[in-house]
Order: C-alpha cells, then sequence, then structure tokens
C-alpha cells in the first residue's frame, strides 16, 4: 500500500536528533525570553512531540506576534499558488530560536546613534548612509615584465600527434 | 597476565555521547530542574525562585535560587554553621537544625526585601500545617522547594527545613503528607509528632534510653552535648531560644578574616613539555643505576 502524506511524512531526517546530541535538551532554550515583534526561526527539536511546527516551516523565519505561557505565535510567510500569505502558527519554545537576521542592522544602528551624537557634540554634520563599495583606486603595475606572444605557423609533420 | 580482548574499542568511544557535566558528577537532576526552572513565556523576565534544600555530612545548606542563561544567581543564603551565632552549637545537621536552618533563610529573604513586618509566619512552632496568607499591599514571596538527589520519604530532613521556611513567612507551595508524623493510615499528620520533631524530643527520647541502658555509648556518641552541658530536657528550651534569636537578628554577617592572597592548590600542576621530557631522562638514569647496582651485586 502506498505511504500516505501525514503530517509528518517524510520526516524521518528532518526531525531526528544530530548526532551525539540527544536525550535532555540544554536549558537556556527554557530560559530565553521573546517579545512581540522579535524575529526568530524555527527549527523542529524531534525531542520534544508537543508543540511541533509542520515541516513546512522548519527553517522558516517569521516574526513574533504572540506570547502565551509555553508557546509563541510566529508569523511566517508561505507561498500558496500565486500569492504568499501570512500564515499565523503557535509552537513550543523548544522549536524556536532567536533570529539573528536582524543582529547586524541593530548594530548599525547603536552604532550610529553613537556616531551622531559625538557629531552633534562637535558640531558637525554627518551622513550614516552606508556606500555600496565603489571601484578599486588606480595603481601602478610592479614588476612587470614585458613578453611578445606571436603566433607560430601550423606545423602538419610535428604537430598530429599519434600518427596520421 | 592473560590476554583480555578489548571490550570498548575506538568505535565505541567515537560513538559515546557524554551525558551533561552535572549529571556526570552526579549532582543535578536536569528532569526535575527544567520543570522547576520552566517559566511562563508571559511572564517574560519574572524570576522564578527556587528554594534549594542541601545536606553535608556536616553542614545544611538553604539558598533561594533564580536562573538565568550565564549562571544561576543567588538571592539569599543560610547554613547551618551560622546557627552557633544564635545559640546552637551541637547537631547541625538534625531535623531541628534543618528547621532553623530554613526559618533563618525566610527571615533574611523577608528582612532584605523588606517584607519582614508584613509576614511574620508562624511566630509559635506547633506542628500543624501552616499557610502564609497574602497580605493587604503585598504578595507572600513565592518559591518552590528544590530537593535534589534526595528520597522524598516521610519525615525526611528536607522537609524539615520546608516548614522552617514556612513558618518563617515564605510561600512555597506543599503538603503535609511529607512532614514527620504525617500518619500514612489515618491520612492525616499528627501535628504533636512533629512538634516534637522540630525541638529535637527525637534526639532527646534517644539521649534518654542511652542513659538508661548504655552509658558508655551515651558518652560517646553524645560527647559533644556532654561537653557543651546540654542534657536531654534542655532541649526544648534551648531550640525556642535559637528560634527566638533567629527572628530577632536574621542578618548575615561577613566573615572578617581578609581573603588569602595566594589562594591553596588543590591538584597538582600540569608539567609543561620541558618539563616532562626532563623528568622521563631522570627516570632513566636512575632505573639505569638500579640496575648496575643489581647486576654488580649478583
Amino acid at each position: 500500500m502506498p505511504a500516505g502524506h501525514g503530517l509528518r511524512s517524510r520526516t524521518r531526517d528532518l526531525f531526528a536528533r544530530p548526532f551525539r546530541k540527544k536525550g535532555y535538551i540544554p536549558l537556556t532554550t527554557y530560559l530565553r525570553t521573546y517579545k512581540i515583534g522579535d524575529y526568530v526561526d524555527v527549527k523542529v527539536n524531534g525531542a520534544v512531540h508537543k508543540g511541533m511546527p509542520h515541516k513546512f516551516y522548519h527553517g522558516r523565519t517569521g516574526r513574533v506576534w504572540n506570547v502565551t505561557k509555553r508557546a509563541i505565535g510566529v508569523e511566517i510567510n508561505k507561498q500558496v499558488g500565486n500569492r504568499i500569505i501570512r500564515k499565523r502558527i503557535h509552537v513550543r519554545v523548544e522549536h524556536v530560536l532567536p533570529s539573528r537576521c536582524t543582529e547586524d542592522f541593530k548594530l548599525r544602528k547603536k552604532k550610529n546613534d553613537q556616531l551622531k551624537a559625538e557629531a552633534k557634540a562637535r558640531g558637525e554634520v554627518i551622513s550614516t548612509k552606508r556606500q555600496p563599495e565603489g571601484p578599486k583606486p588606480g595603481f601602478m603595475v610592479e614588476g612587470a615584465t614585458l613578453e611578445t606572444v606571436t603566433p607560430i605557423p601550423y606545423d602538419v609533420v610535428n604537430d598530429l600527434k599519434g600518427g596520421y | 597476565m592473560a590476554f583480555v580482548k578489548n571490550q570498548k574499542t575506538r568505535a565505541y568511544f567515537k560513538r559515546f555521547q557524554v551525558k551533561f557535566k552535572r549529571r556526570r558528577q552526579g549532582k543535578t537532576d536536569y528532569r526535575a530542574r527544567i520543570r522547576l526552572i520552566n517559566q511562563d513565556k508571559n511572564k517574560y523576565n519574572t524570576p522564578k525562585y527556587r528554594f534549594v534544600v542541601r545536606f553535608t555530612n556536616k553542614d545544611i545548606t538553604a539558598q533561594i535560587i533564580s536562573a538565568s542563561i550565564a549562571g544561576d544567581l543567588v538571592l539569599a543564603a543560610a547554613y547551618s554553621h551560622e546557627l552557633p551565632r544564635y545559640g546552637l552549637e551541637v547537631g547541625l545537621t538534625n531535623y531541628a537544625a534543618a528547621y532553623c536552618t530554613g526559618l533563618l533563610l525566610a527571615r533574611r529573604v523577608l528582612k532584605m526585601l523588606e517584607m519582614d513586618e508584613e509576614y511574620e509566619g508562624n511566630a509559635e512552632a506547633t506542628g500543624e500545617d501552616f499557610s502564609v496568607e497574602p497580605a493587604e499591599t503585598r504578595r507572600p514571596f513565592r518559591a518552590l522547594l528544590d530537593v535534589g538527589l534526595v528520597k522524598t520519604t516521610t519525615g525526611n530532613r528536607v522537609f524539615g527545613a520546608l516548614k522552617g521556611a514556612l513558618d518563617g513567612g515564605l510561600d512555597i507551595p506543599h503538603s503535609d503528607k511529607r512532614f514527620a508524623g504525617f500518619k500514612k493510615d489515618e491520612k492525616q499528620l499528627n501535628s504533636e509528632v512533629h512538634r516534637n520533631y522540630i525541638f529535637g524530643g527525637h534526639v532527646a527520647a534517644y539521649m534518654r534510653t542511652l542513659m538508661e541502658d548504655e552509658p558508655e555509648k551515651y558518652q560517646s556518641h553524645f560527647s559533644e552535648y556532654i561537653k557543651k552541658g546540654i542534657e536531654a530536657d534542655d532541649m526544648e528550651a534551648l531550640y525556642k531560644k535559637v528560634h527566638a534569636a533567629i527572628r530577632a537578628d536574621p542578618t548575615v554577617v561577613k566573615s572578617s578574616k581578609p581573603a588569602p592572597k595566594e589562594h591553596k592548590r588543590y591538584n597538582l600542576k600540569k608539567l609543561t613539555y620541558e618539563e616532562r621530557k626532563a623528568r622521563l631522562i631522570e627516570r632513566l638514569n636512575a632505573f639505569n643505576a638500579a640496575a648496575d647496582e643489581a647486576d654488580s651485586d649478583a
């Protein structure tokens, strides 16, 4: 009889715990706090059976829209046909990691605020906008020797290797 | 030595998954710890306090601890080796001492949080089950009992410490099923028996029986009590005084000893590569010299 398309079908390897990481899960997963609006990654932990998201959401990142006693509501984009729907799922905290996607942005925000404050103290106006990498500056090539290469005329006798 | 087939091959070690460090040391029960620490997510950073009681061979440790990712934070601690300050010098690991330590911790925490006026707890230690009533302004200090790896049988000293903390004014969810004096047949706590244990009555009874039947064993077993001049009949009054002294001044006294400049080294220092090679050369020379002597003798 055929394989079937149940909720956890085809998740034999996806939901398996990694090598030598089976058993009790480290406690920081339970100690983390999540606020509404945070970005989180969904990564299923096969050791905890409750509150597992569907396998589609494994590896997706979304924003928190709800916080309950043991779980978090995450809003994730899913393409259905010709449109993208914002899907709201509830996931237990064991299957969620804080996302680092906004980490760069947050650091830059802090640095920019600091730079702006310093500039204000000095009385000058600075632009904190990111500039794309421009073309490299010009330079003189060192240690170049000139080697002239000319084509040699085709020599039937020597060039046909392996008999003719 | 006979040839023994190597049971634990290299393949065994490659696949071996070690348990958590504290589990390998046999100190932490992670199943219990997960359940004690887990805080509701919609309570965000509100700390969940554990009332931790641990017994060593000569001391009792009672602490209020909250968990964090960097490491657990101890809010307050009480040890039974502080009890001599309140007048109790012997029997520092019995049920009565556990009660005193729990009481000391509770009063200390409440004083630290300035709640000690509101929550007096149970000033008179009867053995009955007592739970704190919430006062008008602030809710009582809540903690969860963390027993550790102890077997929770009826009459365990851990529950003596629990009773001390409850009478001190902490809000710890509990039932009276495991207090000393609970009869499984009647499903009721005999508060007289419990009160007896809180005041060391069981120790006093043993002292009396030993004095009558085996005076020599009494001399050896209760030598410290005899030295301090404590008799079987003095026990109750002694503990009453200790409880009153604890309630009067539960604050911490910092030790006046200066911290030692150099810490004593408890394990051997690791030798460097040069030191180990030099040592090997020395040993080989010594071995050769001994072998030469043996040759010249024989």
